[in-house]
């Protein structure tokens, strides 16, 4: 049997800024499986998107161990993250981060060519997700062209196109009117049926986090389950 | 990622430009300097091979510090008849060839030279445009292309010299091909006429002598510089230091104003990139946090860096071809001094591509070490 996608054993973030700490996880434990549809809900400062981040590669944790797949990821180099980040990982976020001077295209091809694959190849795969979330008329607009949605949707295809197992969403919904926003939980949530990735999603909608299969919340950086 | 490099480039075209344009001008400045020195190295090759390289040049001693005002104008004092007597009485020569020189005109020189002996000068290999060598005994004289265009005369004219005693008439009788280089500014007479014209008595301004060996050389510049005070006897070897030592004073001259302008083109080219970099911290964030590993970040700017430098220092080298042929036609009267080597070409394109390799590391390493959590945060 495959193990835990995630497994985090007391977890802790701390900050310090001019000389003031702030521990924003205070000793996490959580197992996410293969396969799940986890919401995450909680106060704003209460910690989801500095835990989303660790998840993501992006950072490591102050204290504590954390397994992707029965491997640690606080002994990785910059590298490492960087690969499993690629490969593994496809992360959404809240303000969409696309870069500005790239078109929707080249935008979702770019995890690809980071790994190795040709400008042709990458495009091809790129056209095909933008298929997937209904944009191939946008193909070639850059995200200043764009509504929010519309960019979340190149930044949902830019996170599949490495085949990654999990998709981690922090508020991919926050910038969004509530329409456009249930439309990407729709596409998150298509995404996990069809195609059985894991999925993790920050949002402060309680009705749409009462859709996913686990609901999380995290209150001042602990974790409190549903 | 070659496309992705390109994209940013154009994105920011002033300070593409600019960047270039500081290469452009480093690389420039390099190739034509340096093509003086090669041309002069190319230049002490040659005359190596025109005149003997075991020929004696003997003149009257003269004191370089009278040596002012423009070049031309200063006229080295003419030996005695005894002195070009006790030359060819010396033992080890085999030839003794007297040569009356004036100058004229800043730019001409009038030789004097026996015609039996114009090999010993160089010049027997010189092809004519109009008429031939005189004889001996003829009173005419042989002039060089410009030397002849410049007093609009040709084969059958009569001329008279500047410093000519009595103003006897001189016949034209060859005007050499345009393009023999320092052959073109010259007028060639026989001895017998020169000494005539002049009066010089059987005396020289400068006398050519041909060993009998190469291995008495030293020996006789030796003999005649201990047996007669007045007289100054130069090698081949001592006029090719002498050049040598003028060529190296010029590459060094290169190699400074290499340098600064190097420095110059590099203090630009890291402002900008670094510039560049600061600017694009939000997306190279971005990049690193959606899977750039730290290679792909450095591949990236020096991408832009070397397709940067290749172009502007491709097209400095073009430019310089044309600088060089202005150089030569205009400054140095159509004389292919300056020379442009394929080497000097190459190098040239490789040291501006380094150069920027090289300036861009700073950069390229703070790019590398932007942090993706910034960028996403929005802190950036
Ligand atoms: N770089 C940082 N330096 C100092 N403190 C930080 C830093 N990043 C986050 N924090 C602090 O850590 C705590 C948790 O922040 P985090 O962004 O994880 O909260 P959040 O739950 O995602 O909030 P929101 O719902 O507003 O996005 C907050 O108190 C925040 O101020
Ligand atoms: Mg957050």
């Amino acid at each position: 049997m495959k193990g835990p996608i995630f497994e985090l054993r007391d977890v802790w973030k701390t900050y310090c800024m001019k000389g003031v700490e702030t521990n924003a996880l205070r000793g996490i434990n959580l197992v996410i499986k293969d396969g799940e549809y986890t919401a995450i809900l909680g106060p704003s400062g209460s910690g989801k998107s500095t835990l989303m981040h660790i998840m993501g590669c992006l950072d490591t944790p102050t204290k504590g161990k954390v397994f992707i797949e029965g491997r640690e990821i606080s002994q990785m180099s910059d590298d490492e993250l960087a690969r499993v980040r690629r490969d593994k990982i496809g992360f959404v976020f809240q303000a969409y981060n696309l870069i500005q001077g790239l078109t929707a295209i080249e935008n979702i091809s770019l995890p690809m060519r980071f790994s190795g694959h040709g400008r042709g190849e990458s495009q091809r795969k790129a056209k095909d997700l933008l298929a997937k979330v209904g944009l191939v008329e946008r193909m070639h607009h850059k995200p200043n062209e764009m509504s929010g949605g519309e960019q979340q949707r190149v930044a949902i295809a830019r996170s599949l196109i490495n085949d990654p197992d999990v998709i981690l969403a922090d508020e991919p919904t926050g910038n969004l009117d509530t329409k456009t926003g249930k439309e990407i939980m729709d596409l998150l949530e298509s995404l996990h049926k069809k195609t059985g990735k894991t999925i993790m999603v920050v949002t402060h909608d309680t009705r749409l986090a009462a859709r996913a299969n686990r609901e999380i919340r995290m209150i001042d950086g602990h974790v409190v389950e549903k | 990622m070659i496309d992705l490099a390109l994209k940013d480039l154009s994105e920011h075209k002033v300070r593409t430009i600019l960047t270039a344009l500081g290469i452009f001008i480093a690389i420039t400045a390099i190739v034509s300097l340096g093509s003086i020195s090669t041309g002069l190295n190319q230049l002490i090759t040659e005359s190596t091979g025109s005149i003997g390289s075991d020929t004696i040049f003997v003149m009257r001693t003269f004191d370089m510090s009278e040596m002012v005002g423009p070049p031309g104008s200063y006229q080295i004092e003419d030996m005695e008849r005894e002195d070009v007597e006790f030359l060819a009485s010396l033992p080890g020569v085999k030839r003794a060839v007297p040569i009356i020189a004036r100058q004229f005109g800043g730019m001409f020189e009038v030789d004097a030279v026996d015609m039996d002996n114009v090999d010993l000068f160089g010049v027997e290999n010189v092809e004519f445009m109009e008429g031939t060598w005189p004889d001996n005994e003829d009173k005419g004289a042989v002039l060089g292309y410009l030397a002849a265009s410049t007093m609009d005369v040709v084969v059958g004219d009569y001329i008279i010299l500047p410093g000519s005693k009595k103003d006897i008439e001189v016949e034209v009788m060859g005007i050499f091909e345009e393009g023999s280089g320092a052959y073109d500014l010259v007028i060639l007479l026989p001895y017998e006429f020169g000494d005539e014209i002049y009066e010089t008595d059987g005396g020289a301004t400068q006398v050519m002598l041909e060993p009998t060996d190469v291995s008495v050389v030293q020996e006789v510049k030796d003999t005649i510089e201990e047996e007669n005070d007045d007289l100054d006897a130069m090698t081949m070897q001592d006029a090719l230091s002498m050049m040598e030592e003028a060529t190296g004073t010029l590459n060094i001259m290169t190699f400074g104003i290499g340098f600064v302008a190097s420095l110059v083109a590099a203090i630009g080219i890291i402002i900008t990139m670094y510039t560049s970099v600061l600017e694009r911290r939000k997306q190279i964030g971005i990049m690193k946090a959606v899977g750039a590993v730290r290679r792909m970040i450095l591949q990236q700017i020096l991408e832009e860096g070397l397709m940067l430098s290749a172009v502007s220092s491709v097209l400095a080298v073009l430019v310089s071809f044309f600088f060089v042929e202005m150089l030569n036609q205009v400054l140095l009267g159509g004389a292919e001094l300056a020379l442009i080597t394929p080497a000097l070409a190459g190098g040239a394109i490789a040291y501006g591509v380094l150069l920027t390799v090289l300036s861009s590391m700073y950069p390229a390493w703070v790019a590398v070490k932007t942090d993706p959590i910034k960028a996403i945060r929005g802190v950036m």
